[in-house]
């Protein structure tokens, strides 16, 4: 019985460890592809299939992200795709509205966001797809 | 001074977690007529100074699961090779599609959690008036 217990134990660590390698490859491509995005999976994937708790799962996605973008970014850099006028700018501004966004953004329900922010997606995917 | 401000909105969306980058891409392609791919490069630089801030934040508070990260984040910089290696080769009306498609299925997946909301929320209030009656 103990033993059988062990090793259904070292199973599920096998397969965990599958998943993690699946996530992480899946995350690295599309972040390679399209640059962002690489959350939107490794979020889910890790509140749905490793049972982690929103917030943990919010911090080690960062974690996991930021590797891939920096070697994303070396290919981009190497193919001359970086303007630098516009990432500094862009990147100046990001810092103020993530500050703005962490004070203020806590006062509107989020649901009311997700919804505004679905929206958004459908009209741009439109535009990306058929113009 | 535009360039900011789409940073600064973009910045705004990335604190609630839902992708700001998305907003950033979109914004600076159909705005200011940027080609998708420096658009795309505009994005991973957008995203490095505020990630590391956020990383040191979370770390502190004991937030991330180390040795999952690790992890995924040795077999994602493989993924990001190969992912980065297809955008750079592919033809930019080709790669704007596939992120349109993208898009796409991430409000899909969005409109499936807010049912899923909606329905929990709904069967809370039908029990909530149960128990008052």
């Amino acid at each position: 019985m103990c033993i059988k217990n062990e090793n259904l134990q070292k199973i599920e660590n096998m397969k965990n460890i599958t998943r993690k390698i699946i996530i992480g490859i899946l995350a690295g491509i599309v972040s390679g592809l399209f640059s962002t995005g690489g959350g939107m999976i490794v979020v889910p994937a890790l509140i749905y299939l490793l049972n982690m708790e929103d917030k943990k799962a919010r911090g080690t996605s960062i974690f996991c992200i930021l590797p891939m973008v920096i070697t994303s970014g070396f290919f981009y850099y190497k193919s001359n795709y970086i303007d630098w006028n516009i990432s500094i700018l862009c990147a100046i501004g990001g810092m103020i509205g993530g500050y703005i966004g962490a004070k203020v953004l806590k006062k509107i329900p989020v649901q009311y966001l997700k919804i505004a922010f679905t929206i958004f997606l459908i009209y741009a995917s439109y535009k990306m797809i058929f113009q | 001074m535009i360039k900011i401000l789409i940073g600064i909105l973009s910045g705004i969306i990335s604190g609630t977690g839902m992708g700001g980058g998305t907003i950033l891409i979109f914004l600076l392609v159909y705005m200011l007529g940027i080609e998708q791919h420096i658009a795309q490069a505009t994005n991973l630089i957008f995203f490095i100074p505020t990630s590391i801030i956020a990383i040191i934040i979370n770390i502190k508070n004991k937030n991330i699961a180390l040795q999952s990260a690790v992890l995924i984040s040795i077999f994602g910089i493989l993924g990001a090779i190969i992912g980065a290696n297809i955008s750079i080769n592919i033809d930019v009306n080709i790669l704007r599609k596939c992120f349109g498609i993208f898009l796409a299925i991430i409000a899909i997946h969005e409109i499936y959690t807010i049912i899923k909301w909606y329905k929990k929320q709904k069967t809370r209030d039908n029990k909530k008036s149960e128990s008052e009656k």
